[in-house]
Formats: C-alpha cells, sequence, structure tokens
C-alpha cells in the first residue's frame, strides 16, 4: 500500500505544481492572482494598515483631501477613508467567505441528495431552487431585511440563501451524470451504500469545478454586501464597508469626489481580481472551456 | 470624405460661449417666467384628502385646490389671513362665526362652495368612527352649525387655544366638496379629488413622478403668478439639488448639510433662504422594558452625549442645540437644558451604580437616510467613550412607527431611536405625541407620566399666556427628568429658489404656499 501510495502522490504534486505554472503563466490569471493576494493581505494584515481606528471622528479635518498624513482624505465625519476601506475590506471579505462557504457546503450536499436520492426528492429540491432563484436578489434582500433588521448576520443570510440554488443545481448536474458510471455501478454491486458513494467516489469528482465556481461567486457576494450596505440595509453604522463609504461619497459628492472613489475602486479592483483569478483557474482544470 | 469646417478659433470661441451660458444657468425668457413654477415634492403624493394625507408637500397641493377659511401668512411671523373666509370671528372662547366669499364654484357641476361643505369637512375630521389620525385638530369641536348657504358658527366643547394657530389655517382647516366626496366609497379619496375651487385645477397626474396643475378660470380671488404649476417628485435630495442646477425644479427644499456648500457657491440666478425649522429631533430610550428601563442608564447616556458634536458633524454646525420639543419664539420654549453638556464621569459613575461598569451593547434606530444615520453615528461615537457600543439601525420609517405599534411585543426590540417630529406653530402640537395614550403609537420612549398628562390637557384650555408657558416648560423638565430623552436640535429648512419670484413659504420654511408667488 506504501508503494502505491507514493506512486500516486507523485503525480498529484506535479499536476499541482503545472497548475501554478499555467496560473502564473496567464498574465490575466497572474494579474488577478496578484489583486487577490493584495486584497486579503490588506484585510488580513488592516490592524497594521490603518493608521486611525475606522469609527474615529475628527470633524473638524472633515473632507480632507489625501494627505500624507491621510492618504485617502476624510469622510463627511472626518473619519480617516483609507483605514475604513481597509476595515471594510476585512467586512466584505469575511462576509463572502461564510457566505460562500456555508452556501457551498450545503448546495453540495442537497445537490448530491438532488442528483443521487429518488426521484420526488430531486423534485421537491428542483422546486425549491427554482423558487428562491425566481426572486430578484435585491427585492427578496430588502425583504427579508425588513422582517429581520439590518446586520452582517443578515446578509450572509441573504447571500447562502440566494446562492444555494447555484450550486446545487451544478452539483446535481454533475451527480445525475455519474450515477450511471461503470466503477459507481461497480461500487454499489459491491454492498456500497449511498453515503460512501456520495463521499467518497460523487463528491471528489464534483468538487474541483464546484471550487471554480465559489471562487468567482466571491465578487458577486462582495457586490451584494456593497449593494445593500449602500442601501443601507446591509453592514450596520458605524462599521465601515466598502458600500456605506460610497453611500457616504454619494451623498456628499458635491463636498468631495474622494469618498466615491475610495468606496468605489475597492468594488472594481476586487471584482476584477477574482473574476480573473477564477477564469484562469476554471481554463487550467477544465481545459474543454479554455479560451482560444 | 467629410472635412470639418471648424477651425480652432471657432471651436474654442464656441466652446467659451457654450461654457458662459452653463455658468449663467438655465435661460427662461420673461413670457416663461410666470408660465410654470415647478416645485420639488420630496415625498410622492399619496392622499390628497385632508382626512388623512401624509405630509406638508400634499398639503402644498391640496392648499392651490381647495383652501380652508383661512391660511398662514407667508414671511417670517406665524400669523393667519383669510382665504375662502370674508369673515372670521371668535365671538366667546367655544363659538367661531364665519362667512364664505361668495361666488366659490366646485368643478364637475358640484355648485358653489357653502358652509354645508365647511361642517361636512370639520366634522367628519373630528369624528371618531373616522379614525382620522388629524382628529386631534377638532378634539375640541362640538358641531359646525350652518345659519345661511355661506355663514356658519363653529361650536367647541371646550376652550381650544390651538384652532387659530394650527387647526383652521392647516390642512384639517381645508374644505372638501360634501356632495362629491358623500359619493365616493368610504367617502375618503387619495390621488384624485373629486371636486376642487381653489386658484388652481388638475391639469394631469403622473402617480410618482409629477403632479400638474393649471390656473382655474373660475377664481374669484386673487390670480396667481404662474399660469401652471408643477409639483415634481424628487425624493432624493443630491437629485433635487441636480435638478434645480438644470432647471427641472425652479423651488426645493434641501437638507442641512446643503447649507455652508451653496453658501460657498451659488448657483446662478438663484436664492437660499435658510428659515429656522420648528420641527425637533431627539435621542429616545425606551423606558418600559429591556436595559434602559434602569433610569440611571438612561441617566448616562444623557450625561454621555455630545449635542454639540452631533450638529457640527451631521448637520455641518449649521443648525442649534434645541432646549426641549417647542422652538424659540414659541410659548413654553425653556430657556435651556438641565444637562448643557457632556460628563463622561457622570455618565460612567452613573453606569458603574446601574451595574454596567464597562457598558454595554445597544442600537440605535434612525431613519434610513443620510442625516439621521449621520446622527446616529456620532452618538454612537460618543457612547463609546463610556464604553457603551451602540451600532445604528436603519429602519424606514414604517418599519419602526409598526414595531413601536406591535402589540405582541415588537415594541421591546426598540432600544434608543433618534426621531425628528414637524411641527405646527402652537406647543400643543410637541406636547401631544408624549401623552400617554400615545403609548403604542407616537410615544416611542414609552414615557407615562400623568403630570405630564394633566398638564397637556390644561394647557389646551389655559388663556393666559404666561401660566400656559409655564406649564409647557415645566412639562419638558418632566421629560428631561425621566432620562428618557436627549433634545438636539430644531433644525433649519434651507429653501433654493429662482430669483425672478419672491416665494411664498411658511416661516419654518416647510411649507411652498405656490399661490401667493410674488414677482420681483
Amino acid at each position: 500500500m506504501a508503494a502505491t501510495d507514493t506512486v500516486t502522490a507523485a503525480p498529484r504534486v506535479e499536476a499541482s505544481a503545472s497548475a501554478w505554472r499555467r496560473l502564473l503563466a496567464d498574465p490575466l490569471g497572474a494579474f488577478g492572482l496578484a489583486l487577490v493576494v493584495l486584497i486579503v493581505a490588506s484585510a488580513i494584515f488592516a490592524d497594521w494598515l490603518a493608521q486611525y481606528p475606522p469609527t474615529q471622528l475628527d470633524i473638524r479635518n472633515k473632507f480632507s483631501e489625501p494627505t500624507l498624513i491621510h492618504w485617502l482624505g476624510t469622510d463627511h465625519l472626518g473619519r480617516d477613508t483609507f483605514s475604513r476601506v481597509v476595515y471594510g475590506g476585512r467586512i466584505a471579505l469575511w462576509v463572502s467567505l461564510v457566505a460562500v462557504s456555508i452556501s457551498l457546503v450545503l448546495g453540495l450536499v442537497l445537490g448530491m441528495l438532488a442528483g443521487y436520492g429518488p426521484r420526488w426528492l430531486d423534485s421537491f429540491l428542483m422546486l425549491v431552487f427554482d423558487a428562491v432563484r425566481s426572486f430578484p436578489t435585491i427585492m427578496f434582500a430588502l425583504a427579508v431585511v425588513i422582517m429581520l433588521g439590518p446586520s452582517l448576520e443578515t446578509v450572509i443570510f441573504i447571500v447562502v440563501v440566494t446562492s444555494i440554488p447555484v450550486y446545487g443545481r451544478i452539483v446535481r448536474t454533475l451527480t445525475l451524470s455519474m450515477r450511471v458510471n461503470e466503477f459507481i455501478l461497480a461500487e454499489r454491486s459491491l454492498g456500497a451504500g449511498p453515503v460512501r458513494v456520495l463521499f467518497h467516489h460523487v463528491l471528489p469528482n464534483v468538487i474541483g469545478p464546484v471550487l471554480i465556481l465559489a471562487s468567482m461567486e466571491i465578487p458577486v457576494v462582495i457586490t451584494i454586501e456593497a449593494g445593500l450596505s449602500f442601501l443601507g440595509v446591509g453592514v450596520r453604522p458605524p462599521t465601515p464597508s466598502w458600500g456605506s463609504i460610497l453611500n457616504d461619497g454619494y451623498a456628499f459628492i458635491r463636498d468631495t469626489p474622494w469618498l466615491v472613489l475610495a468606496g468605489g475602486m475597492p468594488v472594481i479592483v476586487t471584482t476584477l481580481g477574482f473574476t480573473f483569478l477564477g477564469e484562469s483557474l476554471r481554463d487550467i482544470f477544465d481545459p474543454r472551456l479554455r479560451r482560444d | 470624405m467629410l472635412k470639418s469646417r471648424i477651425n480652432r478659433r471657432e471651436f474654442l470661441a464656441t466652446t467659451a460661449l457654450g461654457g458662459a451660458i452653463a455658468a449663467a444657468g438655465p435661460y427662461r425668457p420673461a413670457e416663461a417666467q410666470t408660465k410654470s413654477l415647478k416645485v420639488r415634492s420630496y415625498i410622492a403624493p399619496e392622499r390628497l384628502d385632508p382626512i388623512h394625507y401624509l405630509g406638508a408637500p400634499e398639503a402644498d397641493i391640496f392648499d392651490c385646490l381647495y383652501p380652508g377659511l383661512i391660511s398662514y401668512k407667508p414671511g417670517k411671523e406665524w400669523g393667519w389671513q383669510l382665504d375662502a373666509a370674508t369673515s372670521i370671528e371668535q365671538v366667546d372662547p367655544t363659538h367661531v362665526k364665519f362667512e364664505l366669499k361668495k361666488g366659490l364654484g366646485w368643478s364637475g357641476g358640484n355648485g358653489e362652495v357653502t358652509a354645508e361643505d365647511v361642517k361636512f369637512s370639520y366634522e367628519r375630521i373630528a369624528k371618531p368612527e373616522n379614525k382620522s389620525p388629524y382628529r386631534g385638530d377638532w378634539e375640541a369641536l362640538d358641531r359646525v352649525d350652518v345659519t345661511s348657504s355661506h355663514t356658519g358658527v363653529i361650536v367647541l366643547k371646550e376652550p381650544f387655544i390651538p384652532l387659530f394657530s394650527t387647526t383652521l389655517p392647516r390642512a384639517a382647516g381645508n374644505i372638501v366638496c360634501k356632495k362629491a366626496v358623500e359619493k365616493l366609497d368610504g367617502q375618503r379619496f387619495t390621488l384624485e379629488p373629486p371636486a376642487t375651487f381653489g386658484a388652481y385645477k388638475i391639469k394631469k397626474i403622473e402617480p410618482r413622478v409629477r403632479f400638474t396643475l393649471e390656473r382655474n378660470p373660475g377664481w374669484p380671488g386673487e390670480r396667481a403668478m404662474f399660469d401652471e404649476v408643477d409639483f415634481v417628485v424628487v425624493t432624493d435630495a443630491n437629485a433635487a439639488e441636480t435638478a434645480f442646477a438644470t432647471g427641472e425644479l425652479d423651488v426645493a427644499l434641501l437638507p442641512m448639510t446643503a447649507v455652508p456648500r451653496l453658501r460657498k457657491a451659488m448657483p446662478p440666478k438663484s436664492k437660499l433662504v435658510v428659515s429656522p425649522s420648528l420641527a425637533y429631533w431627539w435621542l429616545g430610550m425606551q423606558m418600559e422594558d429591556g436595559i434602559f428601563k434602569d433610569k440611571r442608564v438612561r441617566q448616562a447616556v444623557q450625561y454621555a452625549v455630545d449635542a454639540q458634536s452631533v450638529l457640527d458633524g451631521a448637520f455641518f454646525g449649521v443648525a442649534e442645540r434645541s432646549t426641549g420639543i417647542i422652538a424659540p419664539g414659541m410659548i413654553g420654549h425653556r430657556p435651556a437644558n438641565k444637562i448643557a453638556k457632556p460628563d463622561l464621569d457622570r455618565a460612567r459613575k452613573l453606569l458603574a451604580e446601574a451595574g454596567h461598569p464597562r457598558g454595554f451593547k445597544t442600537e440605535i434606530g434612525v431613519r434610513n437616510s443620510a442625516e439621521f444615520i449621520n446622527v446616529g453615528q456620532v452618538i454612537a461615537a460618543g457612547l463609546a467613550q463610556v464604553g457603551i457600543q451602540a451600532e445604528v439601525a436603519p429602519f424606514d420609517s414604517g418599519v419602526q412607527k409598526a414595531m413601536a405599534s406591535d402589540k405582541a411585543g415588537g415594541w421591546k426590540k426598540m432600544q434608543m431611536h433618534v426621531v425628528r417630529f414637524s411641527m405646527a406653530p402652537d406647543p400643543s402640537w410637541a406636547t401631544v405625541w408624549f401623552t400617554k395614550e400615545q403609548i403604542g403609537e407616537w410615544n416611542w420612549e414609552r414615557f407615562p407620566d400623568a403630570e405630564y398628562n394633566d398638564l397637556h390637557k390644561a394647557a389646551l384650555r389655559e388663556y393666559d399666556a404666561k401660566k400656559r408657558h409655564d406649564m409647557y416648560v415645566r412639562m419638558q423638565d418632566i421629560m428631561e427628568d425621566s432620562g428618557a430623552y436627549v433634545f438636539l436640535t430644531h433644525g433649519v429648512n434651507p429653501v433654493l429658489h429662482r430669483d425672478h419670484f419672491i416665494p411664498a413659504l411658511a416661516p419654518d420654511g416647510n411649507r411652498v404656499y405656490v399661490t401667493k408667488f410674488k414677482s420681483t
């Protein structure tokens, strides 16, 4: 067995190294990776990067233009915009990672159950997925916020509920195509139960494409969080969020243009970063979809 | 291939001319200056019926269509003038005689405006079964006696001081057509009044977009300045400023934060009127349940809030600190707050006594608009200094009201809230909302003081101005002593308008009387 392990481990390491090489060789992929690393690093090291607490007021110094002291200027309450952007990034990434992870896990489980389970369960889950997807996200979000009140947890709940069908549908399709494969039939004929089949054979084969999809969902979630915060129904003030910085920028655009830029640029950069990276990963791991 | 015939000099000259035109502001030929007026409506009008209207912009519209016996005088001082009446006289504390102008004709063949219409309009608001939110305006009404087709007597059950200051000149005093309204389902209407008689009539209604009026040729009164008036719905303050700059609006009520910017750089051919508002902003604490049930916690908040920072931060220093719910210049205005400045040590001591030496977590409910959110954020920053971690929770105004009225206990979720109430020029209009009867309605603090209630009722009947003043001052003292209130400001109402007319605004700038505009 040890010999077999050695034999199978080597190609995996090689494949992984090859994927890295191909990612770095793709200019857009490498650029996306660099942006993602930059954003993640700034969120992790926000405490060191930010020069001021993000909620500290300095009302006399409101609407300061960018200076050496305030790199992105100050807002209408004299708060340091750079500090708020950096901490806002932490919130955006935290919301997106938590929400995407939860919806990914639930989407995987429900999708596999739909694809592998009895016909009635498949029909029921598809009905639920379609019902959820038929609501426009923002309308659904506003309704939920009215019921639960605006908070970070509400934003995560909204994203999870609206994202599960995205993963669930894809996993179901992949599972349906796999369940008739010979190695699955062989495993079942040897007495394997559905849990073993799903988690030992189906899951490893569907997880790759779904992870790539998840990486491309992160900017979507960040945009949803920013959008809800912009509308005043997302992250509660004074907690910084890119959306609320944008909203402040909009409210005071006649006084300063810097707030709109400071709130808008991180959303654009993050979206580009994750999208480029996700597309490149998709090309690497699924050559059928590779761009010409 | 086409060649450009414009050389560099022509291009520069054209650009310069275009820039000069743009800088000069929207061009309006002389005849256009009296042809139409575009007024910002900061809410979308939904109910043009005085029995259940929602806000001042709606009242601005129905003042043009069916005025009352009297109306406020535009200008800087509060006072009233005759409108649909030729005379009105208080013959004793409970009887008011009036005579209507002759020749006021309802549209749609509904005949002349008569004293029967006045009786119908006022009694319909007063009747409890009609459940008008404005019933309080006619709380003292016994009946209206019709003495002839154009004369009548308003008979009160008891003396009612606010009759001439807030009931008759406001929406509760507007006259609707008895004959036409009685034909309606439920005898009330929303966007389409069944009959009008004022200086203007309806030309076109585009719900949630604009409401266009045109001159009523049958109006026998003073001729209004404009042939047409457009009430344009622009709910967003930024959009309103842009609309003014591009000529889409001629009159616009703007937020307080626009004032410093406009004073630095006014749009061309325009003027800014900044009027002291009667409205009142405060930070309230729900005192019946939860952490703020303890008076020491409420007082700690009173000592921790730096109201001056709120004014500087959220209102850019344009507004003054208020000393209560009654504005300067009115009977009952309090000279000073008991807690005038923050005292953080005292706040910390009170919190420690209440068992919260390290503070606690809470939330400040606010209306979902920039002004309210900013007030909440500055208050939160102040509270953080004594360990109270407050998050700002923005709500649509209807949601907050629903929570406050929730009989299943939804009100318990309300802890602190920043609120602004609009106001009419009589102190009773402010104090009425904090009576025990308003718990579960507008008394969001659930402030239950018996002495306050008694004073409110007594002040409505008190003719002695000094005694009445003292009563209202005492009521605000009781409010502050309860710990549930931090009075913030009355604010100002900035109105931006074109300079080719003199706008007729209420003294607080919150109402626009378009029939009384004058040419410069």
